[in-house]
């Protein structure tokens, strides 16, 4: 996606700068379903692109839809125009589907199933964290150390990394990932987790 | 009396001597004419030749200069592109061969190269943006968007003039882009279909008001209900306008705004 390589690579902890919200946020038909399918198409690629943003931008993870359609991100006060709850699952429905299936490339994935009331929004997915996971490690020279999660998501040498406040669930799942491809080791107990890279 | 009246056989020779006379002079005058006129066009291509060496580069980067000699050109009667389509058809000489190009010869081909290149940008542009904009752009955004590039530092700094130009350098392709005029604005038209006249009135409505309902086309417009929902109708089946249904009334919008879009 273009939006990943646009913002930067470093978050600086505790800022709280505006969001910059795309022109396409003050396009009032932005906020309707448009019934011609290749605008459709279109307006779901700006969606997904803009939620990415918005939620890279606020480090959050898991989308409650519920709190999003009253939040600035899918209601627009100054035009008054919202995304209904529907539209919003229909969104984050398109961007869990893979783009071979036509949808937005596996960028959302519900974490209630049917319910369809929390997503992961996968601004990175975890085949990405894992990547820069590990380039952490190489660059600061930790292969074969033993690090408990904690560390990594909280601790004061990953500061400066994207993945610093991470939720821990998607940690574990990056984790995972680095795990079959023999990268790291994780062991230990829920909560107390610790893990070793090779 | 008998000369002028021709009368007598002796008029017959005399009539065929006087053409004939007529004729020469006439070949002639033609011919010092032509070998003026070849001097003249020698002494300005070759004037033209040192110019556009001299001032290549500029010619290249700067866009109101290159307009500029452009227009020059055109108002002279040498079209560059005329030129590149020369080539086309004399393609079958081999490149190598020398090239019956004007402008090959005098920039190197990089004239032609730069509107080749514009033209590729534009039809990139053209194909990315379809499905949001139904394949109507308009040339001022383009221009703009060519001018940002993609990637940092791919930027083209470039006039309408040279995108209309590039734009009519792929007319011999066939590829159906045009340039279409509504109310004030130029738009290329990437997909080949023509606009009716309603159609165009209201992309005209729209232009100048943001946007439309159907209502207001009836106002406005004096146009029956059936009438202005068709035309919306059809805008909207199209691509060429968004809807937004959280109005009082159903408002149509053109997506002509959106391409400023940084995502």
């Amino acid at each position: 996606m273009a939006s990943a390589s646009q913002l930067p690579t470093i978050p600086v902890p505790g800022t709280t700068t505006p969001f910059q919200f795309p022109p396409t946020y003050s396009f009032p038909p932005f906020f309707t379903p448009q019934p011609n399918s290749s605008t459709r198409l279109s307006q779901l690629q700006k969606w997904s692109s803009l939620i990415q943003s918005w939620c890279r931008h606020h480090r959050v993870y898991r989308l409650s839809l519920i709190e999003a359609v009253e939040s600035p991100l899918f209601h627009n006060a100054a035009l008054r125009k919202r995304i209904s709850l529907s539209e919003a699952r229909a969104i984050l429905d398109w961007m869990a589907r893979g783009e071979e299936e036509g949808g937005g490339g596996k960028r959302s994935e519900w974490i209630d199933g049917g319910n369809k009331t929390m997503a992961w929004i996968w601004w990175r997915r975890p085949e990405e964290w894992a990547g820069i996971i590990m380039d952490w490690v190489e660059g600061t020279g930790q292969k074969n150390m033993v690090l408990t999660v904690y560390e990594l998501v909280e601790g004061e040498g990953t500061m400066s990394q994207e993945f610093h406040g991470m939720d821990s669930d998607i940690m574990l799942k990056s984790l995972t990932i680095l795990v079959k491809r023999g990268k790291a080791q994780v062991f230990g107990s829920e909560g107390q987790e610790g893990v070793k890279f090779f | 009396m008998s000369t002028r009246r021709g009368v007598g056989l002796g008029a017959f020779a005399n009539r065929n001597q006087a053409t004939q006379s007529y004729a020469s002079h006439g070949a002639n005058l033609r011919s010092t004419h032509l070998s003026s006129l070849q001097t003249q066009l020698a002494v300005f291509q070759s004037l033209l030749h040192t110019f556009a060496l001299e001032h290549s580069s500029t010619i290249k980067s700067n866009p109101t200069f290159r307009a500029e000699f452009a227009r020059m050109c055109n108002a002279i009667g040498v079209d560059p592109l005329a030129a590149s389509n020369i080539k086309g058809k004399n393609g079958r000489r081999g490149l190598g061969e020398g090239g019956g190009n004007f402008w090959t010869q005098i920039l190197g081909g990089d004239m032609n190269d730069f509107y080749f290149e514009v033209a590729v940008r534009v039809v990139e542009l053209c194909r990315e943006t379809r499905s949001e904009n139904g394949g109507l752009i308009g040339v001022e955004e383009c221009r703009k968007r060519v001018g940002k590039g993609k990637a940092i530092g791919s930027g083209l700094e470039v006039t309408e003039d040279d995108i209309l130009r590039a734009v009519k350098s792929l007319e011999p392709l066939g590829s159906g882009f045009s340039i279409v005029r509504v109310g004030q604005k130029q738009y290329i038209r990437s997909i080949p279909k023509e606009l009716n006249t309603d159609q165009a009135t209201v992309l005209e409505v729209i232009q100048i008001l943001g946007y439309v309902s159907v209502s207001m086309l009836q106002l406005n417009l004096n146009w029956e209900k059936a009438r202005s929902q068709t035309v919306i109708d059809d805008l909207l089946a199209d691509g060429l306008v968004w809807v937004d249904a959280q109005a009082e009334e159903k408002e149509y919008w053109s997506p002509a705004n959106l391409l400023d879009d940084s995502f």
